[in-house]
């Protein structure tokens, strides 16, 4: 399969994860949309190391990764302690910083 | 007669990828975004096997399939998957002319020839032969190492921050404002 493929099919699902951004309210649906992204870039990255037959992509898509988990841990947990003082799952709500 | 090849393969899962990057962005229940989020994330796995990245396909299973997953999992099941109603105002039609402007340039930007090809040394046939994952290693190790010590440290500083999130326990100071 060609390279045109995977960029195309990278595009897509990056935007896909945009759209999903920028118009869900509840924060882990934004969370897991931004999970699409970061996936999308990665399979870019994996397709375009089998391409060019070099290794470098791979290790970006592993930092990549390492970066994903760490993003999303602490956005759950920022997410959590909201959810804590303000029992709400609306980010249009939340707009002060202090509780 | 329709045959299954390498093509074949790599295209239906990418549809699906596509469908099930949808179903995450469109489903009202948080609970079912998520499943179709794993639904994609295993077709990206496949995907990656396919690319001969047979132990980033493996790390993509246990790490994003795996453990976040199931995080997420807990913390909906934590939270109420309460359902989303979606209105439509300015900032939605907004988010799509932005989205359709950004896929737009995408494309174009994929429709480019390729200014300079550049090609590596390591043809499938010889990471199948000393495996992927001693290939990967041997890299990540003596070119990119200072890349694994920030991640490892990147990785440190997310759990100390976790653990100073999860120790207090924040009691609302006011009634919180509708």
């Amino acid at each position: 399969m060609g390279n045109q493929f995977v960029l195309i099919i990278s595009a897509s699902i990056f935007c896909i994860g945009t759209v999903g951004f920028l118009i869900r309210r509840n924060p882990l649906i934004m969370l897991m949309s931004v999970e699409l992204m970061l996936n999308s870039v990665n399979f870019l990255l994996i397709g375009y190391s089998s391409i060019l037959q070099t290794l470098d992509g791979q290790i970006f898509a592993l930092i990549i990764l390492t970066v994903a988990a760490a993003e999303v841990v602490v956005g759950l947990a920022i997410i959590l302690t909201i959810f804590r003082t303000r029992h709400d799952l609306n980010v249009d709500h939340i707009n002060v910083l202090k509780g | 007669m329709f045959e299954i090849t390498y093509e074949v393969v790599v295209f239906i899962l990418g549809i699906t990828a596509v469908l099930a990057a949808f179903g995450v962005i469109l489903c009202a229940s948080p609970i079912y975004c998520a499943l179709y989020l794993i639904g994609n994330m295993v077709c990206f796995a496949l995907l990656f096997l396919l690319f001969h990245a047979e132990f980033i396909a493996a790390a993509q299973i246990i790490i994003y399939a795996g453990a976040v997953m199931i995080l997420f999992l807990f913390i909906i099941a934590l939270l109420g998957g309460a359902k989303e109603i979606a209105e439509p105002s300015v900032q939605r039609s907004s988010a799509f002319a932005f989205v359709i402007l950004l896929f737009g340039e995408l494309l174009l930007a994929a429709g480019v020839e390729p200014t300079r090809p550049i090609t590596g040394d390591l043809a499938p046939d010889v990471i199948n032969a000393i495996g992927s994952a001693k290939a990967v290693g041997i890299e990540l190790f003596s070119r990119h190492l200072i890349a694994f010590e920030l991640a490892s440290i990147l990785l440190l500083i997310a759990t100390v921050g976790i653990i100073c999130l999860a120790k207090y326990s924040y009691l609302p100071a006011r009634k919180p404002s509708k």
